[in-house]
């Protein structure tokens, strides 16, 4: 018996051994013969969405898979930043900025067929706002009173005050138009109304759409198959590159990698903008961050070219928590210039003539990581010895931005116009300041928009002066795909994907 | 042979209950919100109670312990809180990816490592012996995960033998093998390395022994002294660490499954983890709890069939 069950057991890692050499052999000759298909596209992606709905998760990647390829909303965000018709064909705002009439496309299905009207319409957008919502993004539509169908392709929203930032908000994933049918399964199966349909996806592996039948506009789309495919170790993510299993990666995380793809002729490397504000964030109500003359001389010890360098020269300077590509911006970076000296002595004013210890409380991100190093360095400069400690990010968002327990941390902010942070009651932050909050109430009920871009600047001025964070440096997006692959976004003005019009040459 | 059978099995179901309370203590205690985790930054206090009320994180403990009991017992593991999906259904995709590659990993491990821990033995102190000492030795000291891309380097990005990562699926079993094929050498070359070195070691002490003495002076051959009558009492103590390294090779997949894009569990873990996805982590955990168990269980039964002594005390 000893003999025989042996005998089994080296028989079968024999023929797993065996039965793995046979499967080199024949997928061997396949690889090579099969050319890239012209009609399907491979997409890269570091992070993976959780469910597949942007009403459910606060994930950025599932806007990026979802919006506007299976989600439309009322509006569009086209790539450079600026709305557009969406579903909504035209739009009407009052006079006093409260009511807003949208007409919606006719003869527009879902993929299930279902038709889109005015009520499915109110159906999607009650939900943002209503009481037991669980909608990420909720504080974004809470400025709506009602909603009303006016007939079957005419919505009224009514805003119990004006908010200028509305037709954005209306235009992102997360108001995205669903139908009440498949409302309840879009996590798993999502439902919607534009160009590529949801297929299939493996968990931890790929989300797979197709091109939709029924999509308004379908000369617009150029490809059969969109495959996004996860994949999270920055070397994996070039590997994947070099081996042709990706053909692009819009959102490429290494960018200590990218020279060795820069030299490889296959590929372009498209540098562009995002709207991520990398900061020192600062707990203001902590001592003794809470003395301005201490952020004023953190702020002057501060060397953005060194931080950015450390990003491979990836990221633009910014003095303010504002995207230096925003037409409203306004370069702040010479409030508080590099200087150590002036550092030391506001230092020695706040009575720190020998400096201070403090805690920095790092995310698992990859700029953070790299900023960190760099920025504890600069300010040991000064007598400020940070130390430094690793979070996970569900950590990071418990300990840091929930608790407020930390003395300073270093993220992106990445969601556009979110300067609205700084009026907020409880932030992180504990940046407190009236003058701030009065600036941000005329921002958002400015209905004019000339007017409100120089209110904006107004409001950059005041968070700069007060040297409420650090403010570092303005994300890059980087992009890497193949040469012959045309229509990708170059900047990320909002974390979606747009992919009609993208195409093989 | 049946009261021991009946008395590791015995042993073993304890071990499993106790695993279940520290399992659930620990991942109580993990720090972090999962409903802050899926709401985001912009998430509203009461958007978080309402979530925190719909997954039932606010009830207590007790009752949480005993609801994942409860389903345990019944199968029914609920659903993912990241995913939406069904746990088992989660799981289960990923077993198929994972069994398979530490399945590959271990029997080329053993394969390998039995004969040239035998070759050593046999060459001891000689240059065929020093060529295995040196190779176990860099074996041992090479990061897996860094062996996994050089692999990755030279054989899917330079020639274009195997892919770089990723997994097809099983509809396509002989694309499946192939994909496994790299991740399963990176896996397998420190367990390569620790098995190649026991068996050395456990060969030389029983070539020592004076029935191996006799075997050489009654004429055997010496491959029947080697196989017949050295390695069946080396295997021993080599089966003991084939089992601890099946526990090793389910946390070496966590690295490999991220080198190798592999859908597996130990990405599942690990991404679990990330999202705080509660009911994921804690019935991944005690699959692997049973699952070790299971192949500590197997190597308790190997020994009787190895030694017949333990079935006699028994």
């Amino acid at each position: 018996m000893d003999a025989l069950s042996r005998r089994h057991l080296f028989g079968a890692a024999g023929a797993l051994a065996t039965l793995s050499v046979l499967g080199t052999e024949a997928v061997f000759s396949e690889a090579r013969a099969q050319g890239p298909a012209k009609d399907r596209l491979v997409i890269g992606m570091s992070l993976e969405p959780p469910v597949l709905d942007p009403t459910k998760n606060a994930a950025a990647a599932i806007r990026e898979v979802t919006t506007p390829s299976i989600f439309e909303a009322l509006g569009r965000i086209d790539r450079t930043g600026a709305i557009g018709p969406g579903l909504a064909e035209s739009w009407n705002i009052s006079e006093d900025g409260k009511e807003y009439v949208f007409k919606i496309r006719k003869g527009v299905k879902f993929h299930d067929g279902e038709p889109l009207d005015a009520s499915v319409v109110k159906f999607s957008l009650d939900r943002l706002f209503a009481p037991d919502s669980t909608v990420p993004a909720k504080s974004l539509y809470t400025d709506i009173e009602k909603v009303e169908v006016v007939d079957p392709s005419t919505v009224k929203v009514t805003l119990k005050s004006p908010n200028s930032f509305l037709l954005y908000s209306l235009s992102l994933g997360d108001a995205g138009i669903m139908h009440p049918k498949s409302a309840p399964t879009n996590d798993k199966k999502p439902i919607g109304t534009g160009p590529f349909m949801f297929k299939e996806r493996k968990e931890g592996d790929s989300i797979t759409l197709v091109k939709s039948p029924t999509y308004r506009d379908p000369g617009s789309i150029k490809l059969n198959t969109v495959i996004f495919k996860i994949v999270k170790d920055p070397s994996a993510q070039v590997s994947a590159l070099l081996a042709g299993d990706v053909g692009a990666f819009p959102g490429f995380q290494a960018p200590e990698l990218v020279e060795r793809l820069k030299k490889d002729p296959r590929f372009v490397v498209i540098v562009g903008t995002t709207e991520g504000e990398v900061i020192l964030s600062t707990n203001n109500g902590k001592k003794p961050f809470d003395n301005p003359k201490v952020r004023q001389a953190i702020a002057h010890a501060i060397n953005r070219e060194e931080i950015i360098s450390a990003e491979s020269g990836f990221g633009v300077p910014i003095g303010s928590h504002f995207a230096p590509h925003n037409k409203a911006y306004v370069d702040l970076t010479k409030t508080y210039p590099f200087d150590i000296a002036k550092a030391k002595a506001l230092l020695a004013e706040a009575g720190y003539p020998n400096g201070f210890e403090a805690s920095l409380k790092l995310p698992p991100v990859g700029y953070a990581q790299r900023a960190g190093e760099v920025i504890a360095n600069q300010l040991g400069k000064i007598g400020i010895k940070l130390a430094i400690t690793q979070l996970q990010w569900p950590q990071w968002l418990s300990e840091a931005f929930k608790e407020r327990n930390y003395d300073l941390t270093i993220v992106a902010h990445t969601e556009a116009n979110d300067l609205d942070r700084y009026a907020r009651d409880g932030y992180y932050w504990g940046y407190n300041s009236p003058e701030f909050k009065a600036k941000w109430r005329e921002v958002v009920a400015a209905t004019d928009f000339a007017k409100r871009d120089q209110l904006l600047k107004e409001a950059q001025q005041i968070i700069a002066r007060d040297a409420a964070n650090g403010y570092l440096f303005q994300l890059a997006k980087i992009g890497v795909w193949k040469k012959d692959l045309v229509g990708l976004w170059e900047n990320s003005p909002t974390p979606q994907l747009d992919l009609t019009g993208v195409h093989w040459k | 042979m049946l009261e021991f059978l009946s008395r590791r099995l015995a042993a073993t179901l304890v071990t499993l209950a106790l695993a279940t309370v520290v399992v659930f203590a620990v991942v109580e205690v993990l720090p972090g919100d999962p409903a802050l985790v899926m709401l985001g930054t912009d998430a509203r206090p009461d958007t978080l109670a309402a979530l925190r009320a719909k997954y039932g994180f606010d009830q207590p403990l007790i009752t949480r312990y005993l609801q994942w009991i409860g389903g345990l017992l019944t199968f029914n593991l609920g659903n993912s809180h990241a995913y939406g999906t069904s746990v088992a259904k989660l799981i289960g995709d990923r077993l198929v990816v994972t069994l398979p590659l530490g399945a590959m990993a271990l029997s080329w491990a053993t394969l390998v490592a039995i004969p040239l821990g035998v070759f050593a033995a046999w060459k001891h102190r000689r240059p065929g012996d020093w060529g295995v000492m040196g190779f176990t030795q860099i074996g041992i000291s090479m990061p897996n995960f860094w062996f996994g891309i050089v692999l990755v380097l030279a054989f899917a990005v330079t020639w274009q033998w195997f892919p770089a990562g990723g997994f097809p699926g099983w509809q396509e079993p002989l694309k499946s093998v192939h994909a496994l094929i790299l991740p399963a050498l990176s896996l397998s070359l420190g367990e390569i390395a620790i098995l190649a070195r026991v068996t050395r070691s456990a060969m030389l002490d029983t070539l020592r022994e004076d029935y191996v003495r006799t075997a050489r002076a009654k004429g055997a051959p010496e491959r029947v002294v080697l196989f017949r009558h050295a390695l069946r009492n080396a295997l021993i103590p080599v089966t003991t660490v084939a089992g601890l390294i099946a526990g090793f090779l389910v946390a070496g997949a966590v690295i490999i499954e991220s080198v190798f894009r592999l859908p597996g569990v130990g990405q599942l873990v690990y991404d679990s983890i990330n999202n705080r996805d509660l009911v994921v982590i804690k019935n991944v955990v005690i699959l692997f709890t049973i699952l070790v168990l299971t192949v500590n269980l197997l190597v308790d039964l190997a020994y009787a069939l190895l030694d017949p002594r333990p079935r006699v005390r028994a």
